[in-house]
């Protein structure tokens, strides 16, 4: 005890090294929370961002859908179509034109039943892992069993 | 080198011993100190320095928002497949005011003014407005039109594309504030094809006449409010609005294309003022076309919209307000057609047979009221098939007066659903008019002018669908233009429903000989070679202020076929025909030339190939 008191008298610096140290480890423990919460923030902020952009890219993937159904439906409309056709060379056909063929077990095709409209979705509360939601507390509660 | 490496060692630890300067610490401390306090006083400049309350607008802009999200409304197709009515997106113009600079400005309006063909001074004076002091930081870009009135700049897919090129393109011009907000609009890609029968939706998405109109509310969905995150914390799964169901008509795109050029060309020829056409299958009441002229587009809707919606100058304009599709709104004294609800009543009642004969002197008395026949002439000895043949007024009013008498003709036309609406799923149904004894301001008279289709209101498709009881075995049913409903549930196809049965088998099948045998005589412009077909032409006058007009005539013809298993029924009216006022010349040809294309694409063969089938079999 008494050498290291000696020794403590011989180098007073070393209390003053602690006494900064001291004061700055509370500083670091802070910035390297900081840092941890910035850098789940970030990825947190950053998955949002990806979320929102497909979000964006859905938006406009379903809008240039639309346009382009519209269009082809415009390009098929039977006005065009018949049109197109006279311009071929092809005439509306008369009855006495038309020759008729018996076909044994002939199938007729289906008929055309439309797409469904797409059904809302849920709001995504209840697929979400309770590990994104659920404070501390709650985890422990439902570990334990409570 | 062993000496050099010990003195180097001695050296470091001489440094290591000696003691750390006092200075060197305060130094390390006060930068802390100033970077700490820099952190301070930085966070106090944004929550209380001149720039703080546009920090506050951005965080009040970013934070979540309460938001309505509207569905998609939901698509209409033919019974193919082929689209009627879909959603394409439409964008608005708008502009976040405190992002504009000078330069944005000119060039947001010098672009705009080009790109769209509007006033430069308009856009550029709403851009330099002073929103802020309004307190609105973004606003929608509107253009002027008829009446003074407002309305927001639109632009399509097409022109988005090129102002988000130059948003994006640091060498286009400084768009700097504009943005292009998505707007759902509705297209016809079909155009006026079947315009009367799709109705149209307006600027705020409600539907008008029509299946857009009938099944607005099954259409449009149902929207939903959400807490919209904008910021990417706040980033999470969205819930979609229940869309609007898409429905599938019965109208086949094919035969209302043919339908209606036929009718367009009918309309040039005789230079008339107005027609329809309508084909129906008699045994389950689908609509396979609906023609209707003067068309509708619903594309440019705009003046088939209610007075209400209008603007003032453009309700002034108008002489009269247009009726959307005058097959199920328009009423008309329906003519000679009538008299085929007559006869079936009175062979249906067993007064009369298709053999009995009646005497013609050329005009009844019926109620103080004198009838004659279309002609004039007395038409001497005839049977009741001769009187279908001719379609002798006189005969009928016979009929209807001396036979049947007031309370069974009226129970029988009300059988034939005279006078109500036939519910079919169109907006704007009108139930005609048929005045009987009880209505105060009928008269004897009215029984024999009613036995011949005047004096008696009704619309197109109220007729055909009393004919249709006799083309279906005595059956009536509903006509209906869906044939599906599709759902994100399932789907659901409408029944038929038969409205009644006025007549009985049998006297649907005594009638539709009478009517084969009476189109094959007078009305053989109407027949069609290798085709039984059943039908009946009608050539009413058109009642005014001071009575009938004597220059003008409703033509019109009804007839189905197959007779030996009908597949359709087709009812032509043209109005106003300038070439000749009668059915036979104008109405009966253009049921011909639909039916010979009409057997064609439905494909029903001719009646001999037909039994060689069943022979065969």
């Amino acid at each position: 005890m008494r050498r290291r008191f000696q020794a403590f008298q011989q180098a007073p610096w070393r209390v003053q090294i602690r006494l900064t140290s001291g004061s700055m480890l509370p500083l670091i423990a802070l910035l390297i929370i900081g840092g941890m919460y910035l850098t789940v923030n970030a990825r947190h902020a950053r998955a949002g961002r990806q979320v929102l952009d497909l979000q964006r890219q859905q938006a406009e993937l379903l809008r240039y859908n639309a346009e382009m159904g519209a269009t082809l439906a415009e390009m098929t409309s039977p006005e065009r179509m018949y049109q197109r056709a006279l311009g071929l060379g092809f005439r509306y056909a008369y009855p006495a034109e038309i020759d008729y063929i018996l076909l044994k077990d002939y199938t007729p095709p289906l008929p055309f039943i439309a797409p469904r409209p797409p059904a809302s979705t849920n709001t995504g509360e209840g697929m979400l892992s309770p590990a994104y939601t659920e404070t501390l507390g709650e985890w422990l509660l439902r570990w334990l069993g409570w | 080198m062993a000496t050099s490496l010990a003195g180097l060692v001695n050296q470091v630890k001489k440094v290591m011993e000696q003691r750390p300067s006092r200075r060197r610490i305060r130094m390390l401390l006060a930068l802390v100190a100033i970077v700490v306090l820099a952190m301070v006083v930085q966070l106090i400049r944004v929550q209380f320095g001149p720039y703080a309350p546009a920090f506050a607008a951005i965080e009040e802009i970013v934070a979540e928002q309460v938001d309505k999200v509207e569905p998609t409304r939901g698509v209409i197709y033919d019974r193919d497949g082929r689209v009627l009515a879909s959603n394409v997106p439409l964008y608005y113009l708008e502009v976040e005011v405190r992002q504009l600079t000078e330069t944005s400005k000119k060039q947001i309006a010098a672009v705009l003014s080009r790109a769209l063909v509007l006033p430069f001074d308009d856009v550029y004076s709403q851009l330099t407005y002073e929103w802020v002091d309004e307190g609105q930081l973004r606003i929608r870009l509107t253009r002027e039109i008829s009446g003074g009135k407002r309305w927001p700049i639109t632009v399509d897919q097409i022109a988005a594309d090129v102002l988000k090129g130059f948003l994006e393109d640091p060498e286009a011009p400084d768009l700097s504030g504009l943005s292009l907000v998505p707007a759902p609009s509705r297209a016809y890609p079909a155009g006026s094809l079947a315009g009367h029968v799709i109705g149209f939706v307006n600027q705020k998405g409600k539907g008008y006449f029509g299946v857009e109109g009938y099944y607005d509310d099954w259409l449009v969905g149902r929207s939903i409010t959400i807490e919209r995150g904008y910021i990417p914390l706040e980033a999470r799964l969205r819930p979609d609005p229940p869309a609007g169901v898409n429905l599938v008509l019965t109208i086949d795109l094919d035969i209302q294309q043919m339908v209606e050029d036929i009718l367009k060309q009918t309309i040039e020829a005789d230079n008339a003022e107005s027609g329809q056409v309508i084909v129906m299958d008699p045994e389950n009441g689908e609509i396979l076309a609906m023609a209707i002229w003067p068309p509708l587009d619903p594309n440019n809707y705009e003046p088939w919209l209610p007075p209400e919606e209008r603007s003032e100058e453009e309700s002034e304009d108008d002489e009269e307000e247009p009726v959307i599709n005058p097959a199920v709104a328009g009423q008309f004294e329906p003519g000679s057609t009538f008299k085929v609800l007559t006869m079936a009543a009175a062979l249906d009642a067993g007064l009369v047979t298709p053999e009995e004969e009646f005497i013609d002197t050329g005009q009844i008395e019926v109620g103080g009221h004198t009838i004659r026949n279309w002609d004039g002439r007395a038409w001497g000895s005839q049977t009741m098939l001769g009187c279908m043949e001719h379609s002798l007024n006189v005969c009928l009013a016979y009929v209807s007066s001396e036979k049947l008498g007031a309370p069974m003709f009226y129970e029988y036309l009300r059988a034939f659903g005279i006078g109500k609406q036939t519910g079919i799923d169109l907006a704007g149904e009108v139930s005609g008019q048929l005045r009987t004894p009880r209505h105060p301001d009928w008269t004897e008279s009215d029984l024999g002018t009613n036995a011949f289709g005047q004096g008696v209101s009704v619309t197109s498709i109220q007729l055909i669908t009393a004919v249709g009881a006799i083309a279906n075995q005595g059956v009536m049913v509903q006509p209906h233009v869906v044939l599906e409903v599709v759902g994100p549930d399932g789907v659901y196809w409408p029944k038929t429903t038969v409205l009644g049965q006025p007549i009985s088998r049998e006297t649907a099948e005594t009638l539709t000989n009478m009517l084969t045998k009476s189109l094959s005589g007078e009305t053989n412009f109407a027949h069609v070679a290798g085709y039984q077909l059943a039908g009946k032409t009608g050539t009413a006058q058109i009642p005014g202020e001071f009575g009938y007009d004597p220059r003008w005539t409703v033509a019109s013809f009804v007839g189905w076929g197959p007779v030996r298993d009908p597949e359709f029924l087709v009812f032509v009216r043209v109005d106003k025909p300038q070439t000749s006022p009668w059915g036979s010349v104008v109405a009966a040809p253009v049921f011909r030339e639909i039916v010979e294309r009409l057997v064609i694409m439905l494909e029903i063969p001719p009646d001999s190939i037909y039994e060689g089938l069943n022979l065969e079999e």
